[in-house]
């Protein structure tokens, strides 16, 4: 009998511990069950813009090599390829996160993240309202009231009639920026009327040109703007940033000199470094690596949720380009081969001397603006839809 | 004799068989070159394009509209004429369909109008270059492809400014539900629309085969000088083919807009709707201008599309890379069709060799 006692004792001992044993062995793999990989899908706009598909790859990139994962990139042709290349990306299974890059995505991640309960998403731009989905969304309207306050009183300063803006495809995101820029012109008017006694009355040219890859159009719009008197023409369309520059730096050497004015506004990445570091004033900068390397982090660390991100401001998201930008991002454009270790030095001086030109009340009033936004004081104004985008046309002419 | 007809036919077979291992050689020589591994990405290329049901309906989905504007670059070229118009045909049908949204009919009836008008579309932006053709002479090459351009700006206008969705500034309108062709296979992008394709491709292949009118259009297309001695009237074999051409075309837009999902709908700047006429060119000569060799050539070509979206995951080809290598496999599949159609070609007297 006793030895019957002390064998079921042992028993359950025994059971007790290997029991317990799987739990902890299941615990620690439900735990660590990363697959080591993340996905970046793009739209249509592409690598190689400088500025918003390369900041999300940059911050994946960035992510994946801190945590030590696997990053594929997925581009897209044309929009039939949103929905296949997503769903493969699930399909596969070999992914702990799947990170789309644009607005444009938006249908396709809508109709994948219900198809795929288990597999986590992040979206750029978008809000895909699914348990599952990351939102990461900018309040791009912000950092545009900066940029378009600062490019109102610099051109009042070099004696310019209007500023300029070459947005890409009509999406709810680039009226954002323009909402955002309106505004800030009509406030830089109004803070150079107070300083100066004059207001300048700056207008605003505005195309949307349908594309957000068609290099030459971003071109052909810009000479048009800078032929009606635009002093800067920021550019809200990814990659025709370039053909913008081209046309600012064949204005600016029509004139017989190298630097600015006419100047162009970076967006999305800090493009100041570009056209030799004094043709870009500044840049609004929204930064897409931070957003995207946040979706990484969360899944590596477990703590991965649903639901909207809104980064802006006060959470520099969102920003105007400074010094220490300039210096992380010419190692962005050296390492995408936009321009050399050799330049570096002449770039950071050439911007440095730019920069100085400008009057410093200048500056003073951009980060007053800046400040104001952050405590809330100032609210700026947005639009999502057409109608909310003419009501603050209305409200904000600028001829 | 029975043996040689039988070896007469298989020919063509033979030869797609070995221009397409040439195309894929050359292929993988590129990839060798950029340093990325061909076995892989063939593996990839396969898998992603004929290697599950998931794949060949995503394979299908593509060949949809490509069998319809194969048919109509054949149709054309059977009755002796170069038509290249389709890409703006489809564009026409794809916008008549959407403009079809802004209407609320029932349900299958929906359907079946909008198919109609679109077809109707397609075929009436393909009458200014028929017109043009029998009355002035002027040749289809130059007058396609200008009217390929201005249906190009029209729809960017239309879409921008008329059947754009007011919420998503992006895009027209989606399709209504009560007009979109239901998924054929779950969780895939294939819808219904293949079946629309596959009867107009059953069609064609009775139009011209087993009608007198089809006679007449191929007819033309062998010899125009004996037709006109035997009384075979010009226009009427020139309009025939312009006409079906649109209609397929037109039907090609539509089926894309009506049964492609998520968005069912244009986007701004025109998005997938680009190149599927131009497409269906290629898909034309790699099937020998014959409805059958047709949906056999769009559904390779559906594949290549779906396949090389996989080679991007697996060996991780970079997208540019992926298309030129697909590019040359097309080529190669296309040239002996090339061939025989420079041979066809009745070259200006100047440049023929005596």
């Amino acid at each position: 009998m006793k030895g019957r006692i002390r064998l079921l004792t042992l028993l359950v001992a025994v059971s007790l511990l290997v029991s317990g044993l799987a739990v902890m062995t299941g615990g620690a793999s439900a735990g660590a069950a990363l697959k080591g990989r993340v996905a970046v899908i793009l739209d249509v706009g592409g690598r190689g813009d400088l500025s918003f598909n390369d900041m999300g790859f940059k911050g994946t990139d960035e992510a994946a090599a801190d945590f030590g994962l696997q990053m594929d990139e997925i581009q897209s042709a044309s929009d039939a390829d949103y929905l296949p290349n997503t769903r493969n990306a699930a399909v596969s299974g070999k992914y702990d996160l799947i990170i789309g890059v644009g607005f444009l995505l938006t249908d396709a991640f809508n109709t994948v993240a219900a198809e795929f309960p288990n597999q986590k998403f992040a979206i750029i731009d978008s809000v895909v309202d699914q348990p599952n989905v990351m939102s990461i969304v900018f309040r791009e309207n912000e950092g545009s009231a900066l940029v378009g306050a600062l490019a109102a009183m610099v051109a009042a300063y070099y004696g310019y009639p209007k500023v300029g803006v070459v947005l890409g495809i009509e999406i709810p995101v680039l009226y954002h920026f323009e909402a955002g820029y309106r505004f800030g012109i009509a406030w830089g008017n109004k803070k150079y009327e107070q300083v100066k006694g004059t207001n300048p009355n700056i207008g605003l040219l505005w195309t949307y040109t349908g594309t957000f890859s068609d290099i030459a159009k971003g071109k052909a719009a810009s000479e048009a703007m800078l032929a009606q008197g635009a002093g800067l023409i920021y550019n809200v369309a990814g990659p025709l940033g370039i053909g913008d520059l081209e046309a600012v730096t064949e204005a600016v050497r029509a004139k017989g000199q190298e630097a600015g004015p006419p100047f162009m506004i970076g967006v999305d990445a800090n493009q100041d470094y570009l056209g030799d570091g004094h043709r870009v004033l500044a840049s609004m900068m929204k930064r897409v690596d931070r957003g995207c390397y946040k979706a990484v982090a969360d899944v590596v660390h477990g703590t991965f949720q649903g639901g909207i991100v809104s980064l802006g401001v006060i959470n520099r998201g969102i920003a105007i380009s400074r010094y220490q930008d300039l210096l992380d991002f010419i190692q962005f454009g050296i390492n995408a081969k936009a321009i050399t270790e050799a330049d570096r030095a002449k770039i950071i001086s050439n911007w440095l001397e730019m920069r100085g030109k400008i009057p410093y009340w200048i500056w003073d009033a951009v980060s007053e603006l800046e400040m104001k936004i952050v405590s809330g004081e100032i609210v700026v104004p947005t639009a999502n839809t057409v109608e909310e985008m003419q009501a603050v046309r209305a409200q904000y002419p600028l001829p | 004799m029975k043996g040689l007809a039988l070896i007469s036919r298989l020919r063509p077979f033979g030869e797609s068989l070995l221009a397409g291992l040439v195309g894929l050689a050359v292929g993988a020589i590129i990839m060798l070159i950029y340093g990325f591994d061909p076995i892989e990405a063939y593996i990839a290329l396969f898998r992603g394009s004929f290697a599950s049901l998931y794949s060949l309906s995503e394979a299908l989905a593509n060949a949809t509209p490509l069998i319809l504007t194969g048919l109509t670059f054949a149709i054309g070229l059977r009755g002796g004429l170069f038509n290249i118009g389709a890409e703006g045909q489809v564009y026409v049908g794809a916008l008549a369909a959407i403009a079809m949204s802004l209407f609320q009919l029932p349900a299958g009836l929906h359907l079946i109008a909008t198919l109609l008008v679109a077809m109707l579309a397609g075929a009436l932006w393909s009458l200014p270059a028929a017109i043009l053709k029998l009355t002035r002479g002027v040749h289809e090459v130059i007058s396609t492809i200008m009217f390929n351009w201005i249906a190009h700006f029209l729809a960017y206008y239309l879409i921008a400014n008329i059947l754009v969705d007011p919420r998503r500034a992006e895009k027209t309108i989606s399709i209504l539900p009560s007009a979109r062709f239901p998924i054929l296979v779950p969780r895939t992008s294939l819808s219904y629309g293949i079946l629309v394709s596959l009867f107009c491709a059953g069609l064609v292949l009775f139009l011209l085969w087993y009608t007198t009118i089809g006679f007449e259009v191929r007819a033309m297309g062998f010899n125009p000088a004996a037709c006109r001695y035997a009384g075979i009237k010009r226009w009427r074999t020139a309009l025939f083919a312009f006409v079906i051409g649109g209609f397929t075309a037109g039907l090609a837009g539509a089926v894309h807009v009506m049964g492609r999902p998520p968005s069912y709908a244009i986007f701004s700047g025109l998005g997938g709707l680009l190149n599927l006429g131009f497409d269906g060119l290629g898909v034309a000569m790699i099937g020998r201008n014959h409805p059958f060799g047709i949906v056999l050539a769009a559904i390779f070509f559906g594949g290549l599309m779906s396949g090389g979206r996989l080679m991007q995951i697996s060996p991780g080809v970079p997208l540019e890379l992926i298309r030129v290598v697909e590019g040359v496999i097309i080529i190669a599949l296309a040239i002996p069709e090339l061939v025989r159609l420079f041979r066809l070609f009745k070259w200006p007297l100047i440049w023929r060799r005596t």
